[in-house]
Protein backbone atom coordinates (compact mmCIF):
# COMPACT_ATOMS: atom_id res chain seq x y z
CA UNK A 1 0.00 0.00 0.00
CA UNK A 2 1.11 3.69 -0.29
CA UNK A 3 1.32 5.71 2.53
CA UNK A 4 1.52 9.03 3.43
CA UNK A 5 3.83 10.15 6.33
CA UNK A 6 3.70 13.61 7.23
CA UNK A 7 6.14 14.86 10.05
CA UNK A 8 8.42 17.02 10.66
CA UNK A 9 10.46 15.12 13.41
CA UNK A 10 13.69 14.05 11.22
CA UNK A 11 13.73 10.87 13.40
CA UNK A 12 9.86 9.81 13.66
CA UNK A 13 9.53 10.33 9.91
CA UNK A 14 12.73 7.94 9.16
CA UNK A 15 11.85 5.21 11.83
CA UNK A 16 8.02 5.37 10.27
CA UNK A 17 9.37 5.70 6.63
CA UNK A 18 11.82 2.26 7.55
CA UNK A 19 9.45 0.03 9.24
CA UNK A 20 6.94 0.67 6.67
CA UNK A 21 9.02 -0.02 4.20
CA UNK A 22 10.44 -2.50 5.71
CA UNK A 23 6.97 -3.90 5.44
CA UNK A 24 6.61 -4.18 2.12
CA UNK A 25 4.73 -0.63 1.35
CA UNK A 26 5.80 2.42 -0.57
CA UNK A 27 5.86 5.76 1.51
CA UNK A 28 5.72 9.33 0.17
CA UNK A 29 6.99 11.54 2.74
CA UNK A 30 6.61 15.47 3.68
CA UNK A 31 7.32 17.41 7.32
CA UNK A 32 4.59 19.88 6.64
CA UNK A 33 1.02 20.07 6.70
CA UNK A 34 0.31 21.90 3.48
CA UNK A 35 2.54 19.34 1.55
CA UNK A 36 0.47 16.59 2.99
CA UNK A 37 -2.65 18.07 1.80
CA UNK A 38 -1.02 18.53 -1.94
CA UNK A 39 -0.04 14.93 -1.74
CA UNK A 40 -3.76 13.73 -0.77
CA UNK A 41 -5.54 15.56 -3.61
CA UNK A 42 -3.46 14.44 -6.52
CA UNK A 43 -5.18 11.66 -8.58
CA UNK A 44 -2.53 8.99 -7.37
CA UNK A 45 -2.43 9.92 -3.81
CA UNK A 46 -2.03 7.13 -1.17
CA UNK A 47 -5.55 5.92 0.49
CA UNK A 48 -3.58 5.98 3.78
CA UNK A 49 -1.85 8.56 6.16
CA UNK A 50 -0.16 9.16 8.87
CA UNK A 51 -0.12 12.53 10.11
CA UNK A 52 1.64 14.57 12.80
CA UNK A 53 -0.20 16.69 15.29
CA UNK A 54 2.33 19.29 15.13
CA UNK A 55 3.88 20.05 11.99
CA UNK A 56 4.35 23.85 10.53
CA UNK A 57 1.77 24.93 7.77
CA UNK A 58 -0.95 23.34 8.70
CA UNK A 59 -1.30 20.88 11.85
CA UNK A 60 -2.42 17.44 11.21
CA UNK A 61 -6.49 17.66 12.93
CA UNK A 62 -6.34 20.53 10.23
CA UNK A 63 -5.35 19.02 7.21
CA UNK A 64 -8.08 15.93 8.48
CA UNK A 65 -10.71 18.59 8.30
CA UNK A 66 -9.57 19.36 5.02
CA UNK A 67 -9.53 16.06 3.90
CA UNK A 68 -12.92 15.32 5.33
CA UNK A 69 -14.83 18.73 3.76
CA UNK A 70 -13.79 17.32 0.09
CA UNK A 71 -15.72 14.69 -1.24
CA UNK A 72 -12.53 13.52 -3.49
CA UNK A 73 -10.81 12.68 -0.95
CA UNK A 74 -13.49 11.36 1.37
CA UNK A 75 -12.23 7.63 0.79
CA UNK A 76 -8.02 9.17 2.39
CA UNK A 77 -7.79 6.82 5.76
CA UNK A 78 -6.16 9.24 8.61
CA UNK A 79 -3.98 8.31 11.58
CA UNK A 80 -3.14 10.95 13.53
CA UNK A 81 0.31 10.49 15.49
CA UNK A 82 0.55 12.39 18.44
CA UNK A 83 3.09 12.57 21.67
CA UNK A 84 0.09 13.99 23.32
CA UNK A 85 -1.75 11.61 24.80
CA UNK A 86 -4.68 12.80 26.78
CA UNK A 87 -8.39 11.83 26.08
CA UNK A 88 -9.38 15.11 24.94
CA UNK A 89 -6.82 15.43 22.72
CA UNK A 90 -8.10 12.06 21.68
CA UNK A 91 -11.14 12.78 20.96
CA UNK A 92 -10.15 16.38 19.21
CA UNK A 93 -8.24 14.41 16.84
CA UNK A 94 -11.13 11.76 16.19
CA UNK A 95 -13.70 14.98 15.74
CA UNK A 96 -11.36 16.65 12.99
CA UNK A 97 -11.74 13.82 10.97
CA UNK A 98 -9.10 11.08 12.01
CA UNK A 99 -10.06 7.58 11.62
CA UNK A 100 -7.47 6.54 14.09
CA UNK A 101 -4.34 7.90 15.87
CA UNK A 102 -0.70 6.65 17.63
CA UNK A 103 0.88 8.01 20.66
CA UNK A 104 4.68 8.70 20.09
CA UNK A 105 6.84 7.28 20.54
CA UNK A 106 5.14 4.56 19.09
CA UNK A 107 4.87 0.66 19.31
CA UNK A 108 5.63 -0.91 16.19
CA UNK A 109 2.97 -3.78 17.20
CA UNK A 110 0.43 -1.15 17.58
CA UNK A 111 1.24 0.31 14.37
CA UNK A 112 1.32 -2.56 12.17
CA UNK A 113 -2.35 -3.69 13.61
CA UNK A 114 -3.89 -0.43 13.38
CA UNK A 115 -2.51 -0.39 9.70
CA UNK A 116 -3.91 -3.22 9.46
CA UNK A 117 -6.74 -2.29 10.40
CA UNK A 118 -6.66 0.91 8.06
CA UNK A 119 -5.74 -1.53 5.02
CA UNK A 120 -8.43 -3.40 5.03
CA UNK A 121 -10.81 -0.04 5.43
CA UNK A 122 -9.15 1.17 2.62
CA UNK A 123 -9.36 -1.96 1.29
CA UNK A 124 -13.77 -2.20 1.59
CA UNK A 125 -13.38 1.32 0.36
CA UNK A 126 -11.86 0.88 -2.76
CA UNK A 127 -14.02 -2.59 -3.58
CA UNK A 128 -16.94 -0.51 -2.48
CA UNK A 129 -16.48 2.54 -5.08
CA UNK A 130 -15.25 0.25 -7.61
CA UNK A 131 -18.49 -1.95 -7.40
CA UNK A 132 -20.48 1.31 -7.44
CA UNK A 133 -18.47 2.20 -10.76
CA UNK A 134 -19.50 -1.01 -12.07
CA UNK A 135 -23.23 -0.48 -10.95
CA UNK A 136 -23.07 2.89 -12.82
CA UNK A 137 -21.52 0.78 -15.75
CA UNK A 138 -24.31 -1.83 -15.62
CA UNK A 139 -26.88 0.96 -15.46
CA UNK A 140 -25.73 3.14 -18.43
CA UNK A 141 -25.71 0.19 -20.57
CA UNK A 142 -29.26 -1.06 -19.45
CA UNK A 143 -30.38 2.58 -20.21
CA UNK A 144 -28.70 2.35 -23.57
CA UNK A 145 -29.79 -1.48 -24.40
CA UNK A 146 -33.59 0.66 -23.29
CA UNK A 147 -32.93 3.30 -25.76
CA UNK A 148 -32.16 0.89 -28.65
CA UNK A 149 -34.90 -1.29 -27.81
CA UNK A 150 -37.08 1.74 -27.69
CA UNK A 151 -35.74 2.61 -31.48
CA UNK A 152 -36.31 -0.95 -32.70
CA UNK A 153 -39.92 -0.80 -31.92
CA UNK A 154 -42.17 0.35 -34.50
CA UNK A 155 -44.97 1.23 -31.49
CA UNK A 156 -45.81 4.82 -29.97
CA UNK A 157 -45.86 4.01 -26.57
CA UNK A 158 -48.42 7.12 -25.31
CA UNK A 159 -51.25 6.09 -28.22
CA UNK A 160 -50.53 2.66 -29.34
CA UNK A 161 -49.97 3.79 -32.88
CA UNK A 162 -47.32 2.99 -35.20
CA UNK A 163 -44.39 5.14 -34.55
CA UNK A 164 -42.34 7.71 -37.31
CA UNK A 165 -40.99 4.01 -37.83
CA UNK A 166 -43.58 1.74 -37.92
CA UNK A 167 -44.92 4.29 -40.02
CA UNK A 168 -42.14 4.04 -42.41
CA UNK A 169 -41.51 0.29 -42.56
CA UNK A 170 -45.07 -0.67 -43.64
CA UNK A 171 -45.95 2.43 -45.63
CA UNK A 172 -42.90 2.28 -47.67
CA UNK A 173 -43.79 -1.13 -49.16
CA UNK A 174 -47.56 -0.08 -49.73
CA UNK A 175 -46.57 2.96 -51.42
CA UNK A 176 -44.49 0.88 -54.20
CA UNK A 177 -47.63 -1.68 -54.27
CA UNK A 178 -49.73 1.47 -55.24
CA UNK A 179 -47.25 2.65 -58.02
CA UNK A 180 -47.51 -0.87 -59.08
CA UNK A 181 -51.41 -1.43 -59.31
CA UNK A 182 -53.45 0.96 -61.25
CA UNK A 183 -54.98 2.47 -57.58
CA UNK A 184 -54.75 5.58 -55.73
CA UNK A 185 -53.77 6.75 -52.41
CA UNK A 186 -53.84 9.51 -50.44
CA UNK A 187 -51.26 10.43 -47.40
CA UNK A 188 -52.74 12.17 -45.01
CA UNK A 189 -50.87 14.70 -42.46
CA UNK A 190 -52.78 15.52 -39.30
CA UNK A 191 -51.97 18.17 -36.75
CA UNK A 192 -53.53 18.53 -33.30
CA UNK A 193 -54.53 22.27 -32.90
CA UNK A 194 -53.49 23.82 -29.88
CA UNK A 195 -51.28 21.73 -28.02
CA UNK A 196 -48.71 24.10 -26.62
CA UNK A 197 -51.81 26.26 -25.04
CA UNK A 198 -53.53 22.80 -23.72
CA UNK A 199 -50.11 22.06 -22.35
CA UNK A 200 -49.44 25.59 -21.12
CA UNK A 201 -53.17 25.99 -19.59
CA UNK A 202 -54.01 22.21 -18.58
CA UNK A 203 -50.91 20.95 -18.17
CA UNK A 204 -49.14 18.44 -19.65
CA UNK A 205 -50.64 15.03 -18.68
CA UNK A 206 -53.98 16.68 -20.20
CA UNK A 207 -51.52 17.90 -23.49
CA UNK A 208 -51.12 13.90 -23.50
CA UNK A 209 -54.33 12.77 -23.07
CA UNK A 210 -55.38 14.98 -25.97
CA UNK A 211 -52.77 13.06 -28.37
CA UNK A 212 -54.34 10.04 -26.69
CA UNK A 213 -57.64 11.35 -27.89
CA UNK A 214 -56.51 12.16 -31.25
CA UNK A 215 -55.48 9.00 -32.12
CA UNK A 216 -58.77 7.63 -30.92
CA UNK A 217 -60.42 10.19 -33.67
CA UNK A 218 -57.76 9.06 -36.33
CA UNK A 219 -58.62 5.31 -35.68
CA UNK A 220 -62.35 5.98 -35.91
CA UNK A 221 -62.12 8.18 -38.72
CA UNK A 222 -60.01 5.65 -40.99
CA UNK A 223 -60.40 2.22 -42.07
CA UNK A 224 -58.98 -0.76 -40.26
CA UNK A 225 -56.53 -1.25 -43.35
CA UNK A 226 -55.29 2.32 -43.17
CA UNK A 227 -51.96 2.53 -41.86
CA UNK A 228 -52.38 5.37 -38.79
CA UNK A 229 -49.19 6.99 -36.88
CA UNK A 230 -48.28 9.45 -35.17
CA UNK A 231 -44.83 10.78 -36.38
CA UNK A 232 -44.09 12.82 -32.90
CA UNK A 233 -45.29 15.12 -31.04
CA UNK A 234 -48.64 16.44 -32.49
CA UNK A 235 -48.18 15.42 -35.57
CA UNK A 236 -50.12 12.04 -37.45
CA UNK A 237 -49.83 10.48 -40.80
CA UNK A 238 -52.50 8.28 -42.26
CA UNK A 239 -52.04 6.06 -45.48
CA UNK A 240 -55.21 5.28 -46.98
CA UNK A 241 -55.30 3.02 -49.57
CA UNK A 242 -57.46 2.40 -52.58
CA UNK A 243 -58.61 6.29 -51.30
CA UNK A 244 -59.18 8.91 -54.36
CA UNK A 245 -60.38 12.53 -54.25
CA UNK A 246 -63.77 11.59 -54.59
CA UNK A 247 -63.72 9.87 -51.21
CA UNK A 248 -62.33 12.80 -49.55
CA UNK A 249 -65.92 14.40 -48.84
CA UNK A 250 -66.86 11.51 -46.87
CA UNK A 251 -63.66 10.95 -44.52
CA UNK A 252 -63.91 14.45 -44.11
CA UNK A 253 -67.66 14.09 -42.71
CA UNK A 254 -66.17 11.24 -40.37
CA UNK A 255 -63.70 13.07 -39.40
CA UNK A 256 -65.64 15.83 -38.27
CA UNK A 257 -68.57 13.04 -36.52
CA UNK A 258 -65.85 11.48 -34.51
CA UNK A 259 -64.44 14.78 -33.04
CA UNK A 260 -67.78 16.15 -32.48
CA UNK A 261 -68.56 12.39 -30.71
CA UNK A 262 -65.13 12.82 -28.45
CA UNK A 263 -65.81 16.65 -27.74
CA UNK A 264 -69.39 15.92 -26.79
CA UNK A 265 -68.73 12.35 -24.73
CA UNK A 266 -65.84 13.80 -22.74
CA UNK A 267 -65.80 16.28 -20.29
CA UNK A 268 -62.90 18.15 -21.39
CA UNK A 269 -61.52 21.62 -20.75
CA UNK A 270 -60.70 21.68 -24.18
CA UNK A 271 -62.35 21.38 -27.67
CA UNK A 272 -60.22 18.99 -30.14
CA UNK A 273 -59.47 20.19 -33.48
CA UNK A 274 -57.54 19.29 -36.12
CA UNK A 275 -55.78 20.59 -39.13
CA UNK A 276 -55.26 18.15 -42.10
CA UNK A 277 -53.62 18.10 -45.37
CA UNK A 278 -53.63 15.39 -47.93
CA UNK A 279 -51.65 14.01 -50.94
CA UNK A 280 -52.40 12.05 -53.85
CA UNK A 281 -50.73 9.47 -54.83
CA UNK A 282 -51.51 7.70 -58.36
CA UNK A 283 -49.67 4.91 -60.33
CA UNK A 284 -47.52 8.56 -61.73
CA UNK A 285 -46.02 9.22 -58.58
CA UNK A 286 -42.07 9.36 -58.05
CA UNK A 287 -42.28 11.15 -55.18
CA UNK A 288 -40.56 9.10 -52.37
CA UNK A 289 -42.29 9.20 -48.65
CA UNK A 290 -40.62 11.48 -47.06
CA UNK A 291 -41.27 14.04 -50.18
CA UNK A 292 -44.86 13.15 -50.03
CA UNK A 293 -45.34 13.55 -46.06
CA UNK A 294 -43.57 16.64 -46.90
CA UNK A 295 -46.17 17.84 -49.23
CA UNK A 296 -49.14 16.54 -46.90
CA UNK A 297 -47.36 18.55 -44.04
CA UNK A 298 -47.46 21.56 -46.34
CA UNK A 299 -51.15 21.45 -47.11
CA UNK A 300 -51.69 20.92 -43.79
CA UNK A 301 -49.99 24.12 -42.62
CA UNK A 302 -51.67 26.18 -45.42
CA UNK A 303 -54.60 24.52 -43.67
CA UNK A 304 -53.77 25.89 -40.46
CA UNK A 305 -53.03 29.38 -41.00
CA UNK A 306 -56.36 29.66 -43.05
CA UNK A 307 -58.28 28.74 -40.42
CA UNK A 308 -56.41 31.01 -37.64
CA UNK A 309 -56.61 33.97 -40.21
CA UNK A 310 -60.34 32.86 -40.28
CA UNK A 311 -60.69 32.84 -36.23
CA UNK A 312 -59.45 36.35 -36.36
CA UNK A 313 -61.95 37.69 -38.80
CA UNK A 314 -64.39 35.91 -36.38
CA UNK A 315 -65.64 33.40 -39.30
CA UNK A 316 -65.70 29.58 -39.67
CA UNK A 317 -64.72 28.37 -42.92
CA UNK A 318 -65.65 24.93 -44.13
CA UNK A 319 -63.84 24.36 -47.02
CA UNK A 320 -63.08 21.36 -49.38
CA UNK A 321 -60.54 21.63 -51.82
CA UNK A 322 -60.40 19.11 -54.55
CA UNK A 323 -56.68 20.64 -55.02
CA UNK A 324 -53.87 18.69 -53.44
CA UNK A 325 -55.01 20.16 -50.37
CA UNK A 326 -57.52 18.47 -48.75
CA UNK A 327 -58.48 21.40 -45.91
CA UNK A 328 -60.87 20.69 -43.76
CA UNK A 329 -62.12 23.06 -40.92
CA UNK A 330 -64.26 22.20 -38.00
CA UNK A 331 -66.81 24.27 -35.49
CA UNK A 332 -65.78 24.00 -32.32
CA UNK B 1 30.98 8.41 42.69
CA UNK B 2 27.54 8.55 44.84
CA UNK B 3 27.68 8.28 48.27
CA UNK B 4 25.90 5.05 49.39
CA UNK B 5 25.16 6.55 52.65
CA UNK B 6 21.67 5.98 52.89
CA UNK B 7 21.45 7.75 56.52
CA UNK B 8 21.52 10.95 53.96
CA UNK B 9 18.00 11.75 52.91
CA UNK B 10 19.10 13.95 50.51
CA UNK B 11 21.99 11.47 48.64
CA UNK B 12 19.57 9.03 48.71
CA UNK B 13 17.14 11.08 46.75
CA UNK B 14 19.85 11.96 44.70
CA UNK B 15 20.77 8.27 43.45
CA UNK B 16 17.00 7.54 43.33
CA UNK B 17 16.84 10.21 40.41
CA UNK B 18 20.39 9.12 38.19
CA UNK B 19 18.86 7.03 36.24
CA UNK B 20 19.79 5.48 32.88
CA UNK B 21 19.69 8.33 30.55
CA UNK B 22 19.12 5.96 27.46
CA UNK B 23 16.48 3.03 27.82
CA UNK B 24 19.41 0.44 25.07
CA UNK B 25 15.81 -1.40 23.89
CA UNK B 26 14.59 1.11 22.24
CA UNK B 27 17.57 1.31 19.72
CA UNK B 28 18.00 -1.92 19.87
CA UNK B 29 14.43 -2.69 18.57
CA UNK B 30 14.95 -0.39 15.48
CA UNK B 31 17.68 -3.66 14.15
CA UNK B 32 14.67 -5.57 13.06
CA UNK B 33 13.64 -3.10 11.02
CA UNK B 34 16.86 -2.23 9.40
CA UNK B 35 17.07 -2.88 5.93
CA UNK B 36 20.33 -4.83 5.14
CA UNK B 37 22.40 -3.12 2.85
CA UNK B 38 21.10 -0.50 4.12
CA UNK B 39 23.00 2.21 5.86
CA UNK B 40 23.04 1.67 9.55
CA UNK B 41 19.54 2.75 10.59
CA UNK B 42 20.68 3.08 14.27
CA UNK B 43 23.56 5.52 13.63
CA UNK B 44 21.70 7.24 11.36
CA UNK B 45 18.91 8.36 14.08
CA UNK B 46 22.15 9.06 16.54
CA UNK B 47 22.86 11.48 13.92
CA UNK B 48 19.67 12.75 13.30
CA UNK B 49 18.86 13.13 16.93
CA UNK B 50 22.58 15.29 17.51
CA UNK B 51 21.78 17.43 14.66
CA UNK B 52 18.03 18.06 15.91
CA UNK B 53 18.72 19.10 19.71
CA UNK B 54 20.97 22.08 19.31
CA UNK B 55 18.53 23.73 16.89
CA UNK B 56 15.30 22.41 19.47
CA UNK B 57 17.24 24.10 23.13
CA UNK B 58 18.19 27.27 21.07
CA UNK B 59 14.40 27.58 19.85
CA UNK B 60 13.24 27.01 23.56
CA UNK B 61 16.19 29.68 25.06
CA UNK B 62 14.66 32.40 22.32
CA UNK B 63 10.87 31.67 22.76
CA UNK B 64 11.52 32.02 26.93
CA UNK B 65 13.55 35.12 26.32
CA UNK B 66 10.29 36.27 24.55
CA UNK B 67 8.21 34.98 27.46
CA UNK B 68 6.84 33.19 24.75
CA UNK B 69 4.69 30.01 26.42
CA UNK B 70 3.39 28.05 23.97
CA UNK B 71 6.68 28.49 22.07
CA UNK B 72 8.79 27.06 24.58
CA UNK B 73 5.96 24.52 25.19
CA UNK B 74 5.64 23.76 21.15
CA UNK B 75 9.69 22.91 21.14
CA UNK B 76 9.53 20.84 24.40
CA UNK B 77 6.98 19.17 22.97
CA UNK B 78 8.80 18.22 19.39
CA UNK B 79 12.11 17.09 21.41
CA UNK B 80 10.16 15.06 24.12
CA UNK B 81 8.67 13.28 20.61
CA UNK B 82 12.17 12.66 19.37
CA UNK B 83 13.80 11.61 22.91
CA UNK B 84 11.43 9.15 22.95
CA UNK B 85 12.99 7.46 19.58
CA UNK B 86 16.31 6.84 20.46
CA UNK B 87 15.17 6.05 24.35
CA UNK B 88 16.28 9.50 25.68
CA UNK B 89 13.57 8.89 28.53
CA UNK B 90 15.18 11.38 30.68
CA UNK B 91 14.94 13.76 28.15
CA UNK B 92 11.42 12.81 27.68
CA UNK B 93 10.98 13.29 31.41
CA UNK B 94 12.17 16.87 31.79
CA UNK B 95 10.76 17.92 28.50
CA UNK B 96 7.06 17.18 29.49
CA UNK B 97 7.52 19.31 32.68
CA UNK B 98 8.53 21.78 30.54
CA UNK B 99 5.33 21.28 28.31
CA UNK B 100 3.33 21.39 31.55
CA UNK B 101 4.47 24.77 32.22
CA UNK B 102 1.69 27.16 33.09
CA UNK B 103 2.10 31.26 33.22
CA UNK B 104 2.51 31.81 36.48
CA UNK B 105 5.69 29.00 36.89
CA UNK B 106 7.13 30.73 33.41
CA UNK B 107 9.43 31.48 36.14
CA UNK B 108 10.82 28.09 36.62
CA UNK B 109 11.91 27.65 33.20
CA UNK B 110 15.13 28.83 33.24
CA UNK B 111 16.00 26.26 36.17
CA UNK B 112 13.88 23.49 33.67
CA UNK B 113 16.44 24.38 30.87
CA UNK B 114 19.49 23.96 32.74
CA UNK B 115 18.31 20.40 33.95
CA UNK B 116 17.38 19.67 30.59
CA UNK B 117 20.76 20.29 28.94
CA UNK B 118 22.37 18.34 31.48
CA UNK B 119 19.74 15.21 30.48
CA UNK B 120 20.65 15.95 26.93
CA UNK B 121 24.53 16.12 27.80
CA UNK B 122 24.43 12.89 29.60
CA UNK B 123 21.87 11.14 26.72
CA UNK B 124 24.04 12.51 23.77
CA UNK B 125 27.28 11.04 25.63
CA UNK B 126 25.61 7.37 25.79
CA UNK B 127 24.51 7.69 21.93
CA UNK B 128 27.75 8.30 20.89
CA UNK B 129 29.18 5.30 22.93
CA UNK B 130 26.52 3.40 21.06
CA UNK B 131 27.66 4.75 17.95
CA UNK B 132 30.57 4.21 18.14
CA UNK B 133 30.08 0.64 18.54
CA UNK B 134 27.89 -0.02 15.84
CA UNK B 135 29.65 -1.77 12.70
CA UNK B 136 31.08 0.60 9.90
Amino acid sequence: MRILIAEDDPISSRVLGTTLIKWGHEVVITNNGLDALAELQKDDAPPLAILDWMMPGLEGPEVCRRVRSDATMAGTYLILLTALSQPEQMVAGLEAGADDYLTKPFNRSELRVRLQVGARTVDLQSKLVQRVEELEVAVAERHRAEEALRHLTLTDELTGLRNRRGFFSIAENVLQTTQRASQTSVLFYADLDGLKKINDTHGHSVGSLAIVKTAEVLLRTFRSSDIVARLGGDEFAIFAQKTSWTDMEHIAARLESSLRSVNEEESNPYSLSLSVGAVLIDRDNTLSLEKLISKADDAMYLQKRGKKAASERGIVELDFSRNYEFQETLAR
Amino acid sequence: MLSTNSTNPCTSQARAEVNEPIDHTVLASYEAVQVSGDPDLIVELINLYVDDVPLRVRAMRRSLKEKNLPGVTREAHSLRGSSGMVGANEVEKVCHEIEMLSEDALRNAPGLLNWLEVELERAIFVLYSVRTGRPE
